[in-house]
Protein backbone atom coordinates (compact mmCIF):
# COMPACT_ATOMS: atom_id res chain seq x y z
CA UNK A 1 0.00 0.00 0.00
CA UNK A 2 1.35 3.52 -1.22
CA UNK A 3 1.54 5.49 2.65
CA UNK A 4 2.20 9.38 0.96
CA UNK A 5 -1.73 9.28 -0.38
CA UNK A 6 -3.18 7.72 2.90
CA UNK A 7 -1.11 9.43 5.48
CA UNK A 8 -2.38 13.22 3.21
CA UNK A 9 -5.72 12.00 4.00
CA UNK A 10 -6.11 10.88 7.06
CA UNK A 11 -3.29 14.57 8.41
CA UNK A 12 -5.79 16.79 6.24
CA UNK A 13 -8.94 15.50 8.33
CA UNK A 14 -7.26 16.27 11.53
CA UNK A 15 -6.62 19.63 9.80
CA UNK A 16 -9.67 20.18 8.42
CA UNK A 17 -11.07 19.49 12.46
CA UNK A 18 -8.87 22.52 13.78
CA UNK A 19 -9.99 25.08 10.87
CA UNK A 20 -13.34 24.10 10.10
CA UNK A 21 -14.88 25.46 12.94
CA UNK A 22 -12.76 28.55 12.89
CA UNK A 23 -13.94 29.51 9.77
CA UNK A 24 -17.59 28.74 10.22
CA UNK A 25 -16.87 30.92 13.51
CA UNK A 26 -15.19 33.93 11.25
CA UNK A 27 -17.61 33.66 8.45
CA UNK A 28 -20.63 33.65 10.91
CA UNK A 29 -19.71 37.09 11.97
CA UNK A 30 -20.54 40.23 9.56
CA UNK A 31 -18.03 43.18 8.98
CA UNK A 32 -19.73 45.27 10.29
CA UNK A 33 -20.73 43.18 13.36
CA UNK A 34 -17.32 42.49 14.05
CA UNK A 35 -15.98 46.30 13.41
CA UNK A 36 -18.45 47.34 16.19
CA UNK A 37 -17.06 44.41 18.86
CA UNK A 38 -13.48 46.25 17.64
CA UNK A 39 -14.86 49.45 19.11
CA UNK A 40 -16.11 48.12 22.26
CA UNK A 41 -14.11 49.00 25.21
CA UNK A 42 -15.02 46.37 27.18
CA UNK A 43 -14.35 43.67 24.80
CA UNK A 44 -10.18 45.34 23.97
CA UNK A 45 -10.12 45.59 27.61
CA UNK A 46 -10.34 42.36 28.49
CA UNK A 47 -8.37 40.93 24.97
CA UNK A 48 -5.35 43.25 26.60
CA UNK A 49 -5.57 42.32 30.43
CA UNK A 50 -5.70 38.27 28.67
CA UNK A 51 -2.44 39.20 26.84
CA UNK A 52 -0.78 41.06 29.83
CA UNK A 53 -1.82 38.87 32.60
CA UNK A 54 -0.35 35.98 30.17
CA UNK A 55 2.79 37.91 29.85
CA UNK A 56 3.29 38.40 33.35
CA UNK A 57 2.87 34.54 34.16
CA UNK A 58 5.80 33.94 31.03
CA UNK A 59 7.83 36.43 32.48
CA UNK A 60 7.77 34.96 35.81
CA UNK A 61 8.32 31.62 34.26
CA UNK A 62 11.42 32.64 32.43
CA UNK A 63 13.12 33.93 35.48
CA UNK A 64 12.06 31.30 37.44
CA UNK A 65 11.94 28.24 35.16
CA UNK A 66 14.67 28.38 33.02
CA UNK A 67 17.14 27.96 36.08
CA UNK A 68 15.08 24.79 36.81
CA UNK A 69 15.26 23.36 33.62
CA UNK A 70 18.76 23.86 33.14
CA UNK A 71 19.34 22.00 36.40
CA UNK A 72 16.67 18.77 35.36
CA UNK A 73 18.61 19.29 31.91
CA UNK A 74 22.44 18.67 33.39
CA UNK A 75 22.41 17.09 36.62
CA UNK A 76 21.48 14.10 37.99
CA UNK A 77 19.97 13.91 41.40
CA UNK A 78 17.78 12.11 43.86
CA UNK A 79 13.77 12.64 43.02
CA UNK A 80 14.31 14.24 39.69
CA UNK A 81 11.75 12.42 37.99
CA UNK A 82 9.66 13.22 40.56
CA UNK A 83 10.04 16.94 39.99
CA UNK A 84 9.78 15.85 36.05
CA UNK A 85 6.09 14.52 37.02
CA UNK A 86 5.23 17.35 38.79
CA UNK A 87 6.12 19.99 36.53
CA UNK A 88 3.58 17.90 33.80
CA UNK A 89 0.81 17.32 36.61
CA UNK A 90 -0.55 21.03 35.63
CA UNK A 91 -1.48 19.39 32.02
CA UNK A 92 -3.28 16.53 33.71
CA UNK A 93 -5.47 17.68 36.23
CA UNK A 94 -9.08 19.65 35.32
CA UNK A 95 -8.48 23.50 34.83
CA UNK A 96 -10.95 23.89 37.54
CA UNK A 97 -9.53 21.71 40.24
CA UNK A 98 -6.11 23.22 39.58
CA UNK A 99 -7.84 26.70 40.24
CA UNK A 100 -9.76 25.58 43.42
CA UNK A 101 -6.13 24.23 44.65
CA UNK A 102 -4.64 28.17 43.90
CA UNK A 103 -7.75 29.12 45.59
CA UNK A 104 -6.70 27.44 49.00
CA UNK A 105 -3.16 29.00 48.88
CA UNK A 106 -3.94 32.36 47.14
CA UNK A 107 -7.32 32.92 48.59
CA UNK A 108 -9.02 35.24 51.10
CA UNK A 109 -8.73 33.27 54.09
CA UNK A 110 -5.65 31.87 52.84
CA UNK A 111 -2.05 32.00 55.25
CA UNK A 112 -0.42 34.22 52.38
CA UNK A 113 -3.57 37.19 52.97
CA UNK A 114 -3.58 36.41 56.45
CA UNK A 115 0.25 37.23 56.99
CA UNK A 116 0.38 40.01 54.19
CA UNK A 117 -3.15 41.17 54.39
CA UNK A 118 -3.08 41.42 50.64
CA UNK A 119 -5.66 39.82 48.80
CA UNK A 120 -5.16 38.67 45.50
CA UNK A 121 -8.64 36.70 44.29
CA UNK A 122 -10.60 39.06 41.42
CA UNK A 123 -7.20 41.07 40.34
CA UNK A 124 -4.71 40.91 37.67
CA UNK A 125 -2.58 38.37 39.94
CA UNK A 126 -4.99 36.34 40.50
CA UNK A 127 -5.50 35.83 36.38
CA UNK A 128 -1.48 35.74 36.08
CA UNK A 129 -1.48 33.07 39.42
CA UNK A 130 -3.78 30.92 37.74
CA UNK A 131 -2.39 31.20 34.04
CA UNK A 132 1.29 30.31 35.62
CA UNK A 133 0.17 26.84 37.27
CA UNK A 134 -1.94 25.80 33.77
CA UNK A 135 1.15 26.83 31.50
CA UNK A 136 4.60 26.81 33.12
CA UNK A 137 5.11 22.71 31.89
CA UNK A 138 5.38 24.53 28.32
CA UNK A 139 8.03 27.01 28.53
CA UNK A 140 9.88 24.63 31.61
CA UNK A 141 9.82 21.35 29.20
CA UNK A 142 10.86 23.23 25.88
CA UNK A 143 13.87 25.17 27.59
CA UNK A 144 15.03 21.58 29.42
CA UNK A 145 15.16 20.16 25.58
CA UNK A 146 16.67 22.71 24.13
CA UNK A 147 19.06 22.50 27.12
CA UNK A 148 19.41 18.80 26.84
CA UNK A 149 20.37 19.27 23.06
CA UNK A 150 23.45 21.49 23.13
CA UNK A 151 26.78 19.64 24.19
CA UNK A 152 28.15 20.19 27.70
CA UNK A 153 31.79 20.36 25.86
CA UNK A 154 30.48 24.12 25.12
CA UNK A 155 30.09 24.89 28.48
CA UNK A 156 33.35 23.39 29.46
CA UNK A 157 35.12 24.84 26.70
CA UNK A 158 33.89 28.33 27.63
CA UNK A 159 35.47 27.36 31.28
CA UNK A 160 38.80 26.51 29.90
CA UNK A 161 38.68 29.82 27.84
CA UNK A 162 38.51 31.70 31.46
CA UNK A 163 34.46 32.23 31.74
CA UNK A 164 32.30 31.37 35.05
CA UNK A 165 30.09 28.90 35.40
CA UNK A 166 27.56 31.52 35.42
CA UNK A 167 29.37 33.62 32.24
CA UNK A 168 29.29 30.15 30.73
CA UNK A 169 25.50 29.75 31.15
CA UNK A 170 24.34 33.06 29.70
CA UNK A 171 26.96 33.55 26.90
CA UNK A 172 26.78 29.71 25.79
CA UNK A 173 24.13 28.12 26.90
CA UNK A 174 21.27 30.45 27.11
CA UNK A 175 21.59 31.95 23.87
CA UNK A 176 22.34 28.35 22.33
CA UNK A 177 19.13 27.47 24.22
CA UNK A 178 17.21 30.20 22.68
CA UNK A 179 15.33 29.22 20.23
CA UNK A 180 13.87 26.75 22.59
CA UNK A 181 13.02 28.74 25.14
CA UNK A 182 11.47 31.99 22.74
CA UNK A 183 8.75 28.64 21.36
CA UNK A 184 7.93 27.59 24.54
CA UNK A 185 7.70 31.33 25.54
CA UNK A 186 5.34 31.72 23.28
CA UNK A 187 3.54 28.65 23.69
CA UNK A 188 3.17 29.52 27.35
CA UNK A 189 1.86 32.90 26.61
CA UNK A 190 -0.74 31.43 24.32
CA UNK A 191 -1.43 28.36 26.36
CA UNK A 192 -2.31 30.93 29.37
CA UNK A 193 -3.95 33.67 27.17
CA UNK A 194 -6.39 30.55 26.31
CA UNK A 195 -6.70 29.41 30.30
CA UNK A 196 -10.24 29.47 31.49
CA UNK A 197 -10.54 26.94 33.82
CA UNK A 198 -8.52 27.75 36.39
CA UNK A 199 -8.72 31.44 36.05
CA UNK A 200 -12.84 31.94 36.22
CA UNK A 201 -12.18 29.96 39.80
CA UNK A 202 -9.57 32.73 41.12
CA UNK A 203 -11.05 36.29 39.40
CA UNK A 204 -14.43 36.21 37.76
CA UNK A 205 -13.69 40.08 37.32
CA UNK A 206 -11.73 41.82 35.81
CA UNK A 207 -12.63 39.11 33.26
CA UNK A 208 -10.49 38.30 30.59
CA UNK A 209 -11.28 37.59 27.35
CA UNK A 210 -12.16 33.81 27.50
CA UNK A 211 -14.59 34.26 30.92
CA UNK A 212 -16.20 37.53 28.93
CA UNK A 213 -17.23 35.17 26.03
CA UNK A 214 -18.56 32.82 28.34
CA UNK A 215 -20.28 35.41 30.18
CA UNK A 216 -22.18 36.66 27.18
CA UNK A 217 -22.73 33.19 25.51
CA UNK A 218 -24.37 31.92 28.99
CA UNK A 219 -26.47 35.34 29.11
CA UNK A 220 -27.02 35.92 25.69
CA UNK A 221 -26.81 33.24 23.53
CA UNK A 222 -24.27 32.23 20.74
CA UNK A 223 -25.23 35.53 18.87
CA UNK A 224 -23.88 38.31 21.30
CA UNK A 225 -20.69 35.87 22.30
CA UNK A 226 -19.62 35.35 18.32
CA UNK A 227 -17.94 38.73 17.29
CA UNK A 228 -16.13 38.66 20.67
CA UNK A 229 -14.56 35.38 19.57
CA UNK A 230 -13.99 36.01 16.23
CA UNK A 231 -11.71 38.81 17.09
CA UNK A 232 -9.90 37.05 20.21
CA UNK A 233 -9.09 34.76 17.53
CA UNK A 234 -8.14 36.76 14.95
CA UNK A 235 -6.18 38.99 17.69
CA UNK A 236 -4.51 35.88 19.03
CA UNK A 237 -3.92 34.19 15.22
CA UNK A 238 -1.83 37.74 14.16
CA UNK A 239 0.32 37.40 17.23
CA UNK A 240 1.14 34.10 17.15
CA UNK A 241 1.83 34.11 12.93
CA UNK A 242 4.36 36.68 13.87
CA UNK A 243 5.93 36.08 16.63
CA UNK A 244 6.44 32.18 15.02
CA UNK A 245 7.82 34.10 11.97
CA UNK A 246 10.25 36.47 13.97
CA UNK A 247 11.15 33.98 16.34
CA UNK A 248 12.36 31.33 13.85
CA UNK A 249 13.87 34.12 11.66
CA UNK A 250 16.32 34.70 14.37
CA UNK B 1 56.38 19.38 34.83
CA UNK B 2 52.69 18.28 35.49
CA UNK B 3 52.15 15.20 37.61
CA UNK B 4 49.36 12.78 38.32
CA UNK B 5 49.75 10.87 41.61
CA UNK B 6 47.33 7.80 41.92
CA UNK B 7 44.14 9.77 39.92
CA UNK B 8 40.95 8.14 40.33
CA UNK B 9 37.83 8.49 39.43
CA UNK B 10 34.40 6.83 38.94
CA UNK B 11 32.09 7.47 35.96
CA UNK B 12 29.26 6.12 35.90
CA UNK B 13 30.31 2.16 35.22
CA UNK B 14 33.65 3.37 33.70
CA UNK B 15 36.87 4.54 36.11
CA UNK B 16 40.23 6.16 35.69
CA UNK B 17 42.10 3.79 38.27
CA UNK B 18 45.08 5.29 40.36
CA UNK B 19 46.63 6.10 36.97
CA UNK B 20 50.28 8.13 37.79
CA UNK B 21 51.94 9.90 34.89
CA UNK B 22 54.57 12.52 34.88
CA UNK B 23 54.93 15.01 31.49
CA UNK B 24 57.96 17.09 31.50
CA UNK B 25 57.18 20.38 30.25
CA UNK B 26 57.69 21.27 26.73
CA UNK B 27 57.19 17.46 26.16
CA UNK B 28 54.64 16.11 23.45
CA UNK B 29 53.03 13.58 25.00
CA UNK B 30 50.07 11.56 23.68
CA UNK B 31 47.64 9.13 25.17
CA UNK B 32 46.60 6.91 23.03
CA UNK B 33 44.01 4.14 23.66
CA UNK B 34 40.64 3.15 22.17
CA UNK B 35 37.33 4.56 22.66
CA UNK B 36 35.63 4.55 26.04
CA UNK B 37 39.29 3.65 27.97
CA UNK B 38 38.68 7.66 29.38
CA UNK B 39 41.12 9.78 27.33
CA UNK B 40 38.79 12.66 27.48
CA UNK B 41 37.46 12.46 30.81
CA UNK B 42 41.86 12.31 31.67
CA UNK B 43 41.92 15.79 30.07
CA UNK B 44 38.87 17.16 31.16
CA UNK B 45 40.55 16.54 35.14
CA UNK B 46 44.06 17.61 33.81
CA UNK B 47 41.87 21.32 32.60
CA UNK B 48 39.94 21.44 36.24
CA UNK B 49 36.82 20.64 34.62
CA UNK B 50 36.44 17.73 36.52
CA UNK B 51 37.86 16.60 39.74
CA UNK B 52 39.33 13.30 40.70
CA UNK B 53 37.81 11.41 43.27
CA UNK B 54 41.24 10.65 44.86
CA UNK B 55 44.61 11.25 44.09
CA UNK B 56 46.14 14.43 43.10
CA UNK B 57 47.14 16.50 40.00
CA UNK B 58 49.99 18.49 39.92
CA UNK B 59 51.61 21.10 37.69
CA UNK B 60 48.65 22.62 36.19
CA UNK B 61 47.59 25.18 39.15
CA UNK B 62 47.41 28.88 37.84
CA UNK B 63 48.55 27.78 34.70
CA UNK B 64 47.20 28.76 31.14
CA UNK B 65 45.54 25.73 29.63
CA UNK B 66 44.04 25.27 25.82
CA UNK B 67 41.45 22.76 25.42
CA UNK B 68 41.07 21.47 22.45
CA UNK B 69 37.91 18.87 21.19
CA UNK B 70 37.34 16.56 18.08
CA UNK B 71 34.52 18.40 17.13
CA UNK B 72 35.77 21.86 17.63
CA UNK B 73 33.00 23.12 20.24
CA UNK B 74 32.85 26.49 17.98
CA UNK B 75 29.94 27.89 19.34
CA UNK B 76 27.54 28.40 16.56
CA UNK B 77 25.76 31.54 18.08
CA UNK B 78 29.56 33.51 17.46
CA UNK B 79 31.26 33.96 14.03
CA UNK B 80 34.76 33.19 13.38
CA UNK B 81 35.89 36.53 15.20
CA UNK B 82 33.94 36.34 18.06
CA UNK B 83 34.96 32.90 18.75
CA UNK B 84 38.68 33.23 18.29
CA UNK B 85 37.88 36.17 20.69
CA UNK B 86 35.85 34.62 23.42
CA UNK B 87 38.59 34.31 25.91
CA UNK B 88 40.06 37.00 25.60
CA UNK B 89 36.56 39.24 25.95
CA UNK B 90 36.08 36.75 29.15
CA UNK B 91 39.60 38.47 30.31
CA UNK B 92 37.96 41.75 29.60
CA UNK B 93 40.96 43.13 26.89
CA UNK B 94 40.72 46.09 25.17
CA UNK B 95 39.05 46.29 21.76
CA UNK B 96 42.02 46.77 19.82
CA UNK B 97 44.15 44.42 21.65
CA UNK B 98 41.51 41.51 20.97
CA UNK B 99 41.38 42.76 16.99
CA UNK B 100 44.62 42.76 17.12
CA UNK B 101 45.19 39.64 18.30
CA UNK B 102 42.91 37.71 16.75
CA UNK B 103 44.06 39.02 13.44
CA UNK B 104 47.69 37.96 14.34
CA UNK B 105 46.41 34.43 15.33
CA UNK B 106 43.86 33.64 12.11
CA UNK B 107 46.88 34.93 9.96
CA UNK B 108 48.90 32.17 11.37
CA UNK B 109 46.41 29.85 11.14
CA UNK B 110 45.58 30.24 7.62
CA UNK B 111 42.12 31.52 8.51
CA UNK B 112 42.75 35.34 8.47
CA UNK B 113 40.22 35.83 5.36
CA UNK B 114 37.45 34.12 7.72
CA UNK B 115 36.96 36.24 10.58
CA UNK B 116 33.20 37.37 9.26
CA UNK B 117 31.79 33.99 8.29
CA UNK B 118 29.42 31.84 10.32
CA UNK B 119 30.55 28.68 11.77
CA UNK B 120 28.35 26.46 9.84
CA UNK B 121 29.54 27.68 6.49
CA UNK B 122 33.35 26.46 7.57
CA UNK B 123 34.98 22.96 6.14
CA UNK B 124 35.95 20.53 8.47
CA UNK B 125 39.40 21.39 8.38
CA UNK B 126 38.66 25.45 8.56
CA UNK B 127 36.34 24.59 11.87
CA UNK B 128 39.35 22.83 13.66
CA UNK B 129 41.81 25.96 12.98
CA UNK B 130 39.64 28.25 14.33
CA UNK B 131 39.57 26.10 17.34
CA UNK B 132 43.03 25.74 17.55
CA UNK B 133 43.24 29.98 17.05
CA UNK B 134 40.57 30.44 19.82
CA UNK B 135 42.92 28.06 22.09
CA UNK B 136 45.91 29.95 20.91
CA UNK B 137 45.26 33.50 21.14
CA UNK B 138 45.40 32.75 24.98
CA UNK B 139 48.83 31.56 24.85
CA UNK B 140 48.22 28.87 26.68
CA UNK B 141 51.33 27.01 27.95
CA UNK B 142 49.76 23.42 28.26
CA UNK B 143 47.63 22.32 25.42
CA UNK B 144 45.10 19.89 25.75
CA UNK B 145 44.12 18.02 22.74
CA UNK B 146 41.20 15.74 22.34
CA UNK B 147 41.52 13.73 19.06
CA UNK B 148 42.10 17.09 16.87
CA UNK B 149 41.99 15.17 13.77
CA UNK B 150 39.86 12.53 14.43
CA UNK B 151 36.55 14.07 12.80
CA UNK B 152 38.67 15.09 9.75
CA UNK B 153 39.30 13.93 5.77
CA UNK B 154 42.76 12.42 5.50
CA UNK B 155 44.33 15.22 3.51
CA UNK B 156 43.13 17.48 6.24
CA UNK B 157 44.24 15.42 8.59
CA UNK B 158 47.67 15.74 7.83
CA UNK B 159 47.67 19.49 7.81
CA UNK B 160 46.17 20.20 11.06
CA UNK B 161 48.76 17.64 12.24
CA UNK B 162 51.48 19.64 10.75
CA UNK B 163 49.83 22.65 11.96
CA UNK B 164 50.15 21.58 15.23
CA UNK B 165 53.85 20.19 15.38
CA UNK B 166 54.90 23.65 13.85
CA UNK B 167 53.15 25.34 16.25
CA UNK B 168 54.70 22.96 19.05
CA UNK B 169 58.09 23.62 17.30
CA UNK B 170 57.57 27.50 17.75
CA UNK B 171 56.57 28.47 20.74
CA UNK B 172 57.03 24.87 22.40
CA UNK B 173 54.02 24.21 25.25
CA UNK B 174 54.06 21.35 26.69
CA UNK B 175 51.30 19.32 25.00
CA UNK B 176 48.94 16.67 26.12
CA UNK B 177 47.40 14.90 22.70
CA UNK B 178 45.26 11.99 23.10
CA UNK B 179 43.87 9.79 20.27
CA UNK B 180 42.92 6.33 19.21
CA UNK B 181 44.58 6.84 15.92
CA UNK B 182 48.06 4.80 16.30
CA UNK B 183 49.72 6.34 12.80
CA UNK B 184 48.49 9.64 14.73
CA UNK B 185 50.36 8.88 18.04
CA UNK B 186 53.84 7.58 16.23
CA UNK B 187 53.83 10.47 14.15
CA UNK B 188 53.48 13.23 16.78
CA UNK B 189 54.44 11.86 19.95
CA UNK B 190 57.69 12.22 21.75
CA UNK B 191 56.42 9.83 24.26
CA UNK B 192 53.18 8.55 24.22
CA UNK B 193 51.02 7.00 27.21
CA UNK B 194 48.64 3.64 26.01
CA UNK B 195 45.38 3.65 27.93
CA UNK B 196 42.90 0.88 28.15
CA UNK B 197 39.93 0.98 30.37
CA UNK B 198 40.77 3.56 32.22
CA UNK B 199 44.83 2.45 33.49
CA UNK B 200 47.85 3.31 31.86
CA UNK B 201 49.34 0.08 30.40
CA UNK B 202 52.59 1.15 28.73
CA UNK B 203 54.51 4.66 29.36
CA UNK B 204 57.26 4.97 26.75
CA UNK B 205 58.75 6.09 23.62
CA UNK B 206 56.98 5.87 20.34
CA UNK B 207 59.10 2.88 18.95
CA UNK B 208 59.52 1.06 22.17
CA UNK B 209 55.35 1.03 22.56
CA UNK B 210 55.19 -0.14 18.59
CA UNK B 211 57.88 -2.54 18.66
CA UNK B 212 57.05 -4.10 22.47
CA UNK B 213 53.32 -4.64 22.76
CA UNK B 214 52.65 -5.27 26.54
CA UNK B 215 49.77 -7.42 25.79
CA UNK B 216 47.60 -9.23 23.44
CA UNK B 217 45.52 -6.35 23.53
CA UNK B 218 47.89 -3.53 22.92
CA UNK B 219 49.26 -5.41 20.02
CA UNK B 220 45.88 -5.56 18.64
CA UNK B 221 45.26 -2.11 19.25
CA UNK B 222 48.96 -1.00 17.83
CA UNK B 223 47.94 -2.38 14.25
CA UNK B 224 49.59 -6.21 14.94
CA UNK B 225 47.79 -8.13 12.13
CA UNK B 226 48.91 -11.38 12.76
CA UNK B 227 48.15 -12.45 16.80
CA UNK B 228 47.70 -16.15 17.38
CA UNK B 229 46.95 -18.01 20.52
CA UNK B 230 48.13 -21.35 21.46
CA UNK B 231 50.45 -23.61 23.44
CA UNK B 232 54.02 -23.28 23.17
CA UNK B 233 56.52 -26.09 23.10
CA UNK B 234 60.17 -26.21 22.69
CA UNK B 235 60.55 -22.82 21.25
CA UNK B 236 57.35 -23.49 18.94
CA UNK B 237 53.94 -22.22 19.00
CA UNK B 238 51.43 -24.39 17.68
CA UNK B 239 48.64 -23.03 15.83
CA UNK B 240 46.22 -25.00 13.09
CA UNK B 241 48.61 -27.29 12.20
CA UNK B 242 51.68 -25.12 11.93
CA UNK B 243 54.75 -24.30 14.08
CA UNK B 244 55.98 -21.27 14.71
CA UNK B 245 59.39 -20.64 16.09
CA UNK B 246 59.26 -18.17 18.88
CA UNK B 247 61.60 -16.74 21.51
CA UNK B 248 59.90 -18.31 24.44
CA UNK B 249 60.58 -22.07 25.37
CA UNK B 250 57.45 -23.37 27.06
CA UNK B 251 54.00 -21.78 28.09
CA UNK B 252 50.75 -23.97 28.23
CA UNK B 253 48.84 -20.69 26.93
CA UNK B 254 50.58 -17.79 24.80
CA UNK B 255 49.73 -15.52 22.04
CA UNK B 256 52.28 -14.09 19.45
CA UNK B 257 51.94 -11.16 17.18
CA UNK B 258 53.82 -10.28 14.30
CA UNK B 259 53.89 -7.18 12.49
CA UNK B 260 52.95 -7.19 8.59
CA UNK B 261 55.95 -5.62 8.15
CA UNK B 262 58.47 -7.82 9.74
CA UNK B 263 57.08 -10.62 7.22
CA UNK B 264 59.37 -11.25 3.58
CA UNK B 265 57.36 -12.28 0.81
CA UNK B 266 59.73 -14.17 -2.28
CA UNK B 267 59.10 -16.26 -5.41
CA UNK B 268 61.68 -18.95 -3.77
CA UNK B 269 62.49 -20.16 -0.54
CA UNK B 270 65.01 -17.91 1.01
CA UNK B 271 68.34 -19.51 2.55
CA UNK B 272 68.95 -16.93 5.58
CA UNK B 273 68.99 -16.72 9.39
CA UNK B 274 65.36 -16.49 9.57
CA UNK B 275 64.20 -19.66 11.58
CA UNK B 276 60.02 -19.49 10.35
CA UNK B 277 59.64 -19.98 6.80
CA UNK B 278 56.19 -21.46 5.34
CA UNK B 279 54.92 -21.99 1.91
CA UNK B 280 51.77 -20.90 1.40
CA UNK B 281 49.31 -19.26 -1.46
CA UNK B 282 48.35 -15.97 -1.85
CA UNK B 283 44.60 -15.26 -1.24
CA UNK B 284 44.17 -11.67 -2.06
CA UNK B 285 45.96 -8.31 -1.84
CA UNK B 286 44.44 -5.42 -0.36
CA UNK B 287 44.97 -1.87 -1.76
CA UNK B 288 45.52 0.52 0.81
CA UNK B 289 46.96 4.26 0.77
CA UNK B 290 50.59 3.50 0.82
CA UNK B 291 51.06 -0.04 0.25
CA UNK B 292 49.45 -3.41 -0.74
CA UNK B 293 48.67 -5.85 2.39
CA UNK B 294 48.78 -9.61 1.01
CA UNK B 295 46.39 -12.25 2.43
CA UNK B 296 48.70 -15.69 2.36
CA UNK B 297 47.29 -18.66 3.66
CA UNK B 298 49.92 -20.79 5.18
CA UNK B 299 47.20 -22.81 7.11
CA UNK B 300 46.60 -19.96 9.39
CA UNK B 301 46.12 -16.35 7.63
CA UNK B 302 48.78 -14.20 7.30
CA UNK B 303 49.01 -10.65 6.61
CA UNK B 304 51.89 -9.40 5.00
CA UNK B 305 52.36 -5.33 3.87
CA UNK B 306 54.51 -5.07 0.94
CA UNK B 307 55.05 -1.91 -1.86
CA UNK B 308 53.15 -1.47 -4.69
CA UNK B 309 56.35 -2.35 -6.42
CA UNK B 310 57.19 -5.41 -5.24
CA UNK B 311 53.23 -6.40 -5.49
CA UNK B 312 53.30 -5.45 -9.21
CA UNK B 313 57.10 -6.88 -9.67
CA UNK B 314 56.42 -10.49 -8.36
CA UNK B 315 52.97 -10.46 -10.14
CA UNK B 316 50.95 -11.93 -7.10
CA UNK B 317 47.66 -13.29 -8.18
CA UNK B 318 44.91 -14.84 -6.12
CA UNK B 319 46.29 -18.94 -5.80
CA UNK B 320 49.78 -17.75 -6.52
CA UNK B 321 52.23 -20.14 -4.54
CA UNK B 322 54.44 -17.66 -2.33
CA UNK B 323 56.97 -18.09 0.45
CA UNK B 324 56.55 -15.95 3.67
CA UNK B 325 59.65 -15.79 5.68
CA UNK B 326 60.44 -13.97 9.16
CA UNK B 327 62.53 -13.82 11.99
CA UNK B 328 61.78 -15.46 15.68
CA UNK B 329 62.90 -12.30 16.98
CA UNK B 330 60.24 -10.28 15.11
CA UNK B 331 57.57 -12.64 17.37
CA UNK B 332 56.15 -10.93 20.08
CA UNK B 333 55.46 -13.70 22.69
CA UNK B 334 52.62 -12.60 25.69
CA UNK B 335 51.93 -15.39 28.05
CA UNK B 336 48.57 -16.03 29.54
Amino acid sequence: MKTKPVFYFLGTLLILFVIVPLLRMIFSVSPQEAGRAVMEKELIGSIFLTLRASLWATLIALVLGIPLSFVLARHRFFGKKIIEGLIDVPVVIPHTAAGIALLMVWGRESVFTKITGISIPGTEAAISIGMLFVSLPFLVNSAKEGFKMIDVRYEKTAVSLGASPWKAFTSVSLPMARKSIVSGSIMMWARGISEFGAVVILAYHPMTAPVLIFERFQNFGLDYAAPATVVLILVTLVIFVVLRAVGDKK
Amino acid sequence: MIKLDKVYKSFGDFQIKNLSLEVESGEYFVILGPSGAGKTLLLEMMAGLEVPDSGRIMGLEGKRVGLIYQDYMLFPHLNVFQNIAYGLIIRKEKKQKIKDQVEAVSEQLGIGGLLTREIHTLSGGEKQRAAIARAMVMQPEVYLLDEPTAALDLSTKSQIQRLILELHKKNNPTVIHVTHDFEEALAMGDRIGLLFSGSMVQDDTPERVFNNPVSKKAADFLGYKNVFSGEIKEYRIHINGIHIMTPEEYAEKATIAVRSNDIILSKNKLESSARNYFLGRVVRGIKRTNHVEVIVDIGVWLYVDITYQSYNEMHLQPGTPIWATFKTSSVKVFLH
